[in-house]
């Protein structure tokens, strides 16, 4: 019975040493990727809106927009840019909405919502023409 | 001990006493037992021995595994902390499960105001779409019939402001698909939450979440009051056909 048990034994001990040698790569793998050289992330984030923008990708833009706001629903430290010009193109998309509803009121203030999120485009002012062209012209 | 004949001192292994030379019975008596308590102590050593001698190697090769295992617990520890990284923004997402009367006010505020693509991502970036503290749960009707709203703007949005370099990148036959797949969920559920649905606030939301989904469908689909019914009445794969031809300009 105790020889049973010896080898029962011996063998959990074989298989848990590999298991322990295996994890102890995955550990080191998982402490070099933790310690790994990364891009800055607001570099990254600006750049991608940069090209995004320059094709004009602002379906993009807003599908970025709403995936970072399930996290965040302030903009973090480089997406700026990005959250300004997704709010203004979802403003615009609904101003087309509210203007076949015939709902006067959620026009106007959407217009001034509009009016307020443009001079927060800084450097992507053009957009809100290039935003109100696309919407203008769909399907 | 004392001599029974003449009264002396003996000890218990003197077989004589020194002083008589009378015979102690009592030292004949006392090599015997101490022969027997010999034999007896020597078996019960050798039963000891040969029980520890046979659990040795059994005790090494449990502490043999039980230290590998600790290892194996430690090594899993550290490799998923190393993974997963620090998330400094969990705690203020997990600050609604702290402060659930104030938040389930501002949720309802943004639903008073029609700002339902507000509401949901404020769900979501405050984990309280799934398993919300019992203060939401009048809102979860109006949240199903949100949520779905919620994908099928940000699809439509998606399609509308979509490049059109065509040196970019086209996902619209993607986005066209999961659209037909949300907006034939979204008039489902729709319906069935309106049925079940008892305040009239809330019941009020969803039937201007339907009428703005519609009227979002009839502005950026080029579809008129019947041309929108019969679209609706299309399947879900019929839609997506339909919509290739709107937005690929093909009908």
């Amino acid at each position: 019975m105790n020889n049973k048990i010896k080898i029962l034994l011996n063998l959990m001990i074989v298989i848990a040493a590999i298991v322990f040698l295996a994890m102890l790569i995955n550990m080191n793998a998982a402490i070099r990727y933790a310690h790994r050289d990364t891009e800055d992330p607001v570099e990254s984030a600006q750049r991608q809106m940069a090209y995004k923008v320059s094709h004009r990708a602002y379906g993009e833009v807003v599908d970025t927009y709403y995936w970072k706001r399930s996290d965040y629903l302030e903009p973090p430290e480089g997406m700026e840019d990005l959250y300004h010009v997704a709010a203004y193109a979802h403003a615009a998309f609904m101003s087309r909405v509210y203007e076949e509803s015939k709902d006067e009121q959620a026009v106007r203030e959407n217009a001034e919502k509009m009016e307020r999120l443009k001079k927060d485009l800084g450097a992507y002012a053009f957009s809100a023409d290039e935003v109100d062209a696309m919407i203008k012209k769909a399907p | 001990m004392i001599c029974q004949n003449c009264g002396a001192e003996v000890g218990p292994e003197e077989a004589n006493c020194p002083k008589c030379n009378a015979e102690n019975p009592f030292a004949t008596q006392h090599r015997q037992n101490k022969k027997r308590f010999q034999k007896a102590y020597n078996n019960t050593k050798g039963r000891v021995i040969d029980s520890a001698q046979k659990t040795k190697g059994l005790a090494t090769r449990a502490a043999i595994l039980a230290v590998l295992i600790i290892g194996i617990l430690i090594a899993a520890a550290v490799t998923r902390h190393e993974y997963e990284g620090p998330d400094p923004d969990k705690a203020a997402r997990r600050e609604a499960e702290r402060h659930p009367d104030e938040y389930a006010k501002e949720a309802e505020q943004l639903l008073e105001s029609r700002a339902y693509m507000e509401y949901v991502s404020f769900l979501y970036a405050h984990e309280l779409q799934n398993f919300p503290p019992e203060q939401f749960e009048p809102l979860k009707k109006v949240t199903y019939v949100a949520m779905d709203y919620y994908e099928c703007i940000k699809l439509m949005e998606q399609i509308v402001l979509r490049s059109d370099d065509p040196e970019y990148f086209d996902g619209l036959d993607t986005d066209i698909r999961n659209l037909g797949m949300y907006l034939e969920s979204f008039f489902q559920v729709v319906k069935v939450q309106k049925e079940a649905e008892k305040n009239e606030a809330y019941l009020a939301c969803m039937e201007d979440m339907e009428a703005l989904l519609k009227a979002a469908m009839r502005t950026y689909f080029a579809m008129d009051e019947q041309q929108l019914e019969e679209f609706l009445s299309l399947s879900e794969v019929q839609k997506s056909v339909k919509l290739e031809e709107v937005f690929r300009h093909e009908q």
